[in-house]
């Protein structure tokens, strides 16, 4: 599973073009099919359907990551660019990137030297910087890069440290990578799916516009699960309440975040999973962020949903990172998931008089 | 009707987490109606049969409230908001979560007024183990829930928003007579996180008209925005908020049948705000919309106000626009 995670967050895929990582996707998944479908639908999104008698269960992930996008060339050769997906410019600058034909940039802005004491102390915006592909003219820049070129950062897949696990892009592909081990599973009997289950792979989850919703409206799941990442702030200099979780401590089961409350029945159904498996997991300490959940709890008639996320410290930047027993433990909890009978919800009824 | 209106005002239930409010309305409802049914979001659809139009009318169950995200190593347990929390009308005031347990909402600096997160609630704990042992992360909290008659039938309490509206459409659906449209009332889910419940219940249904039932805002206090609604003046008939603008020609009509039935109503043009009836404009296919409110002051602190003569004119109009529409 760490190699394709590795294959999955080198590949190439800002909101908008997921299909590189698509097409790994699908050709890592075609050989398990044993007779389950695999959709290519119109809006990008790629979904493996497994029919099954039971519940009819959706697991999500999503594809796309954050990026660059080019807006203007200068006189002199550079590329101006707009953010694709939400990034803290503070760390922008200096950074690595790469386009989708392979050119290879560095983004820069004013000289220190240059700033007065005012802009010092304000972070410079995307706005302000520009990416260098070292082109001398407009013209050459422009036959490389002309306006509406992708970037994205140009990060390695780095193992360091106790089991800790850095690269650009974690933030989807993980739940990617554990997703496509699930329907490997499946395929080598590992695990007797009951389940009417669908997998997901969406896109621009990253821009808040994921087509996440148009695929709950068609599948209408009798419940969703969604992985992700989720940011963390569990380093020095922050008081315990806002760490939100902690690397290593488990898989996340959110109870809310910004953009959804979760199902109550649905995430103790998951946390007695964990329990009886003996997987490792934690509640998150914070409300923060948000996810693809927004858009499958509210799409069409309504989804119970909830969400599995790994702790991510500096997420959305070249170093997205995670601990691997996280990871094994989000894996581990999917799979509880998608082997059970299924979840029955207590509340839902219709009476009549 | 004050009765009711207690028993639901006193069922804390913050969004998200309605289902006891959910079960006192369904108790209450069950023996007036053709169909109840629960959706995936856990909105409370409750149905009158007939040939005519679908009119769907919404109130929310849930209220704003407090979220427990944390529990220090001294037994304070911090928050988050759930909903647009006024922080003033917050400090200091006493809580109650949905265990029972009670304690006080304290902002860390006396100085300024502080955002949620930077208060903490005081259950009496010495240690984080005698906290844990009565809290949760993810349970909820609540301001007290209070309700108390002032002079000329007006009362103050929480939370009013929107209680006071699932009592008008229990009232309602209990007197309602010969309609020939095809009734959904609808306890809708999540309103205080931005319509979340109603509007999957309005793709479920698919009304052909679709009508909030809310408080709104008025313009007769020291220092409201200018509003031309005022407390006692009648319901409201919603025009536009900043969530939706109403359909003229159901506005139009939902006039003329206040005017033949002599129901006392305002125009409201309210300027900060939105309800249910946004969503339900834009589910599925699209619904016509507006809104009956109920005038009511101070919303979102722990005092909000109402005046009995207006809720009772909203009932007879839901009550109208059912049968009539």
């Amino acid at each position: 599973m760490r190699e394709l995670l590795k294959k999955l967050s080198l590949a190439f895929g800002p909101s908008g073009c997921e299909e590189y990582v698509r097409d790994i996707i699908a050709s890592e998944i075609e050989p398990y099919l044993d007779g389950a479908e695999l959709i290519k639908d119109h809006t990008g999104n790629l979904i493996y359907h497994r029919p099954g008698k039971g519940k009819r269960l959706l697991l999500n992930a999503h594809m796309d990551e954050v990026g660059f996008m080019v807006t203007e060339v200068t006189d002199g050769g550079l590329l101006c660019f707009g953010n694709v997906g939400g990034m803290e410019p503070l760390i922008l600058s200096s950074k690595r990137v790469i386009s989708e034909n392979g050119i290879v940039g560095v983004i820069g802005s004013k000289a220190v030297h240059l700033l007065s004491a005012e802009e010092r102390d304000k972070p410079t915006l995307p706005r302000d910087m520009r990416i260098d592909i070292g082109a001398d003219t407009k013209a050459e820049a422009e036959a490389l890069c002309p306006v509406g070129t992708y970037f994205t950062f140009l990060s390695d897949y780095v193992e360091y440290g106790n089991n800790l696990i850095k690269c650009k892009a974690l933030d989807d592909r993980l739940g990617c990578a554990i997703l496509c081990q699930i329907i490997k599973d499946i395929c080598n009997e590992k695990i007797d799916v009951q389940h009417d289950l669908y997998i997901a792979f969406t896109c621009r989850e990253e821009l808040g516009y994921s087509s996440a919703f148009g695929v709950t409206d068609r599948i209408k799941p009798d419940y969703a699960v969604v992985v992700e990442s989720k940011a963390v702030a569990d380093v020095s200099g922050v008081s315990d309440d806002k760490k939100v979780c902690t690397l290593g401590d488990g898989v996340i089961v959110s109870f809310a975040d910004k953009s959804t409350i979760y199902d109550r029945d649905l995430i103790k159904y998951i946390m007695d999973l964990c329990k009886e498996k003996d997987i490792k997991y934690q509640v998150n300490k914070f409300i923060s962020g948000g996810n693809d959940s927004a858009h499958i709890q509210r799409s069409g008639g309504g989804t119970k949903v909830a969400v599995l996320s790994l702790a991510s410290r500096y997420i959305h930047s070249p170093s997205d990172v995670i601990h691997g027993e996280d990871f094994e433990n989000a894996y581990k909890t999917v799979l509880a998931i998608v082997s059970d009978k299924g979840f029955e919800p207590s509340c839902l009824c219709t009476i009549s008089n | 009707m004050f009765e009711l209106i207690k028993k639901l005002m006193l069922t804390p239930s913050v969004s998200g987490r309605e289902d006891k409010i959910r079960e006192v309305i369904t108790k209450e409802v069950s023996p007036y109606v053709d169909d109840i049914t629960v959706d995936n979001l856990g909105n409370l659809i409750v149905r009158k049969r007939g040939e005519g139009k679908r009119v769907m009318l919404c109130a929310h169950m849930d209220e704003i409230g407090f979220f427990v995200t944390f529990i220090t190593s001294d037994g304070y347990i911090k928050v988050s908001p759930v909903g647009g929390i006024n922080s003033l009308s917050s400090a200091y005031t006493e809580v109650v979560s949905e265990r029972g347990v009670c304690g006080v909402l304290v902002p860390e600096s006396a100085k300024d007024l502080p955002k949620v997160e930077e208060m903490y609630i005081d259950i009496g704990a010495k240690t984080k183990k005698q906290a844990e042992s009565k809290v949760e992360l993810g349970d909820f909290f609540v301001a007290r829930p209070n309700v108390k008659k002032l002079m000329n039938q007006r009362y103050i309490g929480r939370p009013f928003d929107d209680r006071i509206a699932c009592a008008v459409l229990i009232e309602a659906l209990k007197k309602v007579k010969g309609s020939k449209n095809d009734l959904y009332f609808v306890f809708s889910t999540q309103e205080e996180v931005g319509g979340r419940g109603a509007k999957a219940a309005a793709y479920n249904i698919a009304p052909d008209i679709g009508l909030a039932v809310d408080v709104t805002m008025t313009g007769d206090k020291p220092g409201s925005k200018p509003m031309a609604v005022k407390l006692g003046g009648g319901c409201t008939i919603k025009i536009k908020d900043s969530s939706v603008i109403s359909n003229p020609q159901l506005v139009k009509e939902m006039k003329k049948i206040a005017e033949d039935k002599k129901i006392k109503y305002q125009s409201e043009m309210l300027v900060a705000g939105g309800t249910d009836a946004a969503p339900i404009q834009i589910a599925g296919k699209g619904a016509k919309v507006s809104a009956i409110s109920i005038p009511s002051a101070y919303i979102h602190s722990n005092c909000e106000m109402i005046d009995m003569g207006d809720v009772k004119e909203a009932v007879r109009l839901a009550v109208a626009l059912c049968e009539e529409l």
